[in-house]
């Protein structure tokens, strides 16, 4: 489509552009000695109105030879003879015009007046017409440009999805070994805690697999997966790690992006909870609030322990996708003070 | 046979709990302690005397590490852990063996028995200066571990104000307190992070964030001015890598 006729404001701003082209004209011709102001401008104007277009046939001829695929031979030679063939056109229209005119004014001769100024008129219409072909090929390199960035920016927003998603459904390895050796401590000491245990694993397992393929859950399958992770941590961990729970069955039914509190859970433990002699409780509490619900998920930690390496990519990855989802709508807060660190999470909340 | 004495060190009560359970089925083993982090594991090490340590690494305050730095010169250990990624650490401070979680029962008298072979051989135990090369390579201490007979002071690098040389044991000073550790102070420097602790003379390394402002006090000698208004000698030396630091 053309980029200049396709809408209206532009090829208003564009026809206004032509103004000061006919006004200069207007004054080529008087400034050639024969013919008045009045009739100059009766005869540039409506030439000029007609030209502006015709000069933007040259879009046309521009994407169809484009700068950098075609010899400057062939640009110059097609140019050449296009805005040769359009100048004389437009000059044997105005002649046509002025003719024309020649009745209106009930003047005699004002078509042979113009035909002294035929040339010079001939040589602006070529000169014209190349300043409209530079223009649309100014336009087309910007067009493409633009293209070409958008696409990037889409490219950069697929990878990005792409990653989370890998992310996601990352399970920590080494809580599987973990989980793995509780079992085998179980086996002979409690035989049905652990069968209990392995239930739990393949549960989270299926759980965290199914969710993460999903686009949206309910907040309850979110909660769930975080309380059987937590149920795992605690046959591991034994009383070191005790559990609060608080959770408004009203926001149950919203809908959140899957996983989406999974890594702060997980950061409880091993961050939290793990790394703390005496263990502590992690609590985890949702509500509704206006329009949205909040999620905390709270933990004890030592301010005494250095942050350990890989602190810090679960609280990013999190953030990065509720800006990705809720794109602004969300927010997180991160405090640590008292010996606790605690997350909190705002959201819209979103029904099917 | 002699009875090889054992100390268990693992945060978590199932993983000491297995431990148990295959000891007890392995003949001339002796478990003589149970700990649950690496503050008893000092303990028992100083107050028992254990030939062999099953240490776990990841532990609270105190890491499997941070134990065998502590206690290095006295036992032989057997790394247990669900990380891979120690193991070659771990045989850079020559431990005996490295399980991972979960593991069998043959796995575990595979390991002691390589354990036996050590203690009886009486091969030399690691030196300090192993334990300390086995820090990886460009990473940077992020807290000291001091043990005083079975005490143990954990303190973060950020709370050191400087380190002193004395003799045969470098003294580091934090809130007003002193801690003193057997090293070289050119050990030290070498685990700490220069961006932050800079050796401004033969005798001290000092955490820069400390420092309140430099005096001329002699041609070429500068001292030193701290937050707290100690005074520390800077040699010419130490005045041109502070310079270079501070920039």
């Amino acid at each position: 489509m053309h980029p200049i006729l396709a809408s209206r404001s532009r090829t208003l701003l564009y026809t206004a552009a032509w103004l000061p082209v006919g006004a200069m004209l207007t004054q080529v011709l008087v400034r050639g000695g024969s013919i008045g102001w009045n009739e100059a401008a009766a005869i540039v104007f409506p030439m000029c109105f007609v030209y502006a277009f015709i000069c933007q046939a040259s879009w046309y001829i521009c994407t169809a030879l484009p700068l950098r695929e075609r010899q400057p031979v062939q640009l110059i030679a097609s140019h050449g003879l296009a805005s040769g063939l359009s100048a004389l056109v437009w000059v044997g229209l105005g002649w046509v015009w002025t003719w024309l005119l020649g009745f209106v004014f009930a003047t005699e001769g004002l078509e042979s007046r113009y035909q002294e100024q035929m040339l010079v008129l001939f040589v602006s219409g070529v000169l014209l017409f190349l300043l409209a072909v530079a223009f649309n090929y100014l336009l087309i390199t910007f067009e493409v440009s633009q293209r070409a960035e958008s696409k990037a920016l889409e490219l950069q927003v697929l990878a990005r999805e792409a990653e989370l998603k890998a992310l996601r459904a990352q399970i920590d390895p080494h809580f599987l070994f973990n989980s793995l050796n509780s079992i085998s401590a179980l086996v002979m000491a409690d035989p049905a805690a652990a069968r209990r245990m392995c239930e739990l694993l393949a549960d989270f397992l299926r759980g965290s697999l199914k969710l993460g393929s999903e686009a949206r859950i309910p907040l309850s399958e979110e909660i769930r997966l975080a309380e059987c992770y937590l149920d795992i941590e605690r046959v591991r961990l034994g009383s070191r790690l005790q559990i609060d729970r608080e959770i408004d069955p009203r926001c149950e039914k919203c809908l959140v992006p899957p996983l989406i509190m999974q890594p702060l859970v997980e950061n409880a433990i091993t961050h939290g909870v793990a790394r703390a002699i005496e263990g502590g409780v992690v609590s985890l509490h949702a509500e509704r609030n206006g329009a949205g619900v909040k999620i905390i998920i709270e933990n004890p930690f030592e301010p005494e322990t250095v942050p350990r390496n890989g602190t810090g990519v679960g609280l990013k990855n999190v953030k990065m996708r509720l800006a990705s989802h809720y794109s602004g709508n969300a927010r997180m807060d991160v405090n640590k003070n008292d010996g606790r660190f605690r997350v909190e999470l705002q959201l819209p909340c979103e029904h099917s | 046979m002699t009875t090889i004495k054992v100390a268990i060190v693992d945060d978590e009560e199932l993983a000491r709990k297995l431990l148990r359970e295959y000891l007890g089925s392995c003949d001339d083993v002796e478990i003589i302690a149970d700990c649950a982090n690496g503050f008893e594991a000092v303990k028992a090490v100083t107050d028992l005397k254990p030939d062999l340590l099953l240490l776990d690494i990841q532990m609270p305050r105190l890491d499997g590490f941070e134990v065998l730095e502590l206690v290095g010169r006295e036992v032989n250990v057997i790394f247990v852990t669900a990380y891979d990624k120690y193991a070659l650490r771990a045989f850079e401070v020559h431990a005996v063996d490295y399980l991972l979680k979960p593991f069998s029962l043959d796995r575990l008298r595979e390991a002691l028995k390589r354990a036996r072979v050590r203690l009886e051989g009486k091969q030399p135990m690691p030196a300090k200066e192993l334990v300390a090369a086995a820090r990886v390579p460009g990473s940077h201490l992020e807290r000291i571990a001091i043990r005083d007979g079975a005490n143990v002071f954990v303190i973060p690098v950020s709370k050191i104000d400087y380190v002193e040389a004395q003799d045969d044991y470098v003294s580091f000073r934090s809130e007003g307190k002193s801690f003193l550790k057997q090293q070289t102070l050119a050990e030290v420097e070498n685990v700490l992070d220069p961006a932050h602790f800079v050796r401004i003379h033969r005798s001290y390394i000092l955490n820069i964030d400390r420092l309140s402002k430099l005096e001329l006090y002699a041609k070429d000698s500068h001292a030193a001015i701290l937050r707290d208004g100690s005074r520390l000698p800077v040699s010419r030396s130490g005045y041109a890598r502070l310079n270079a630091v501070l920039k």
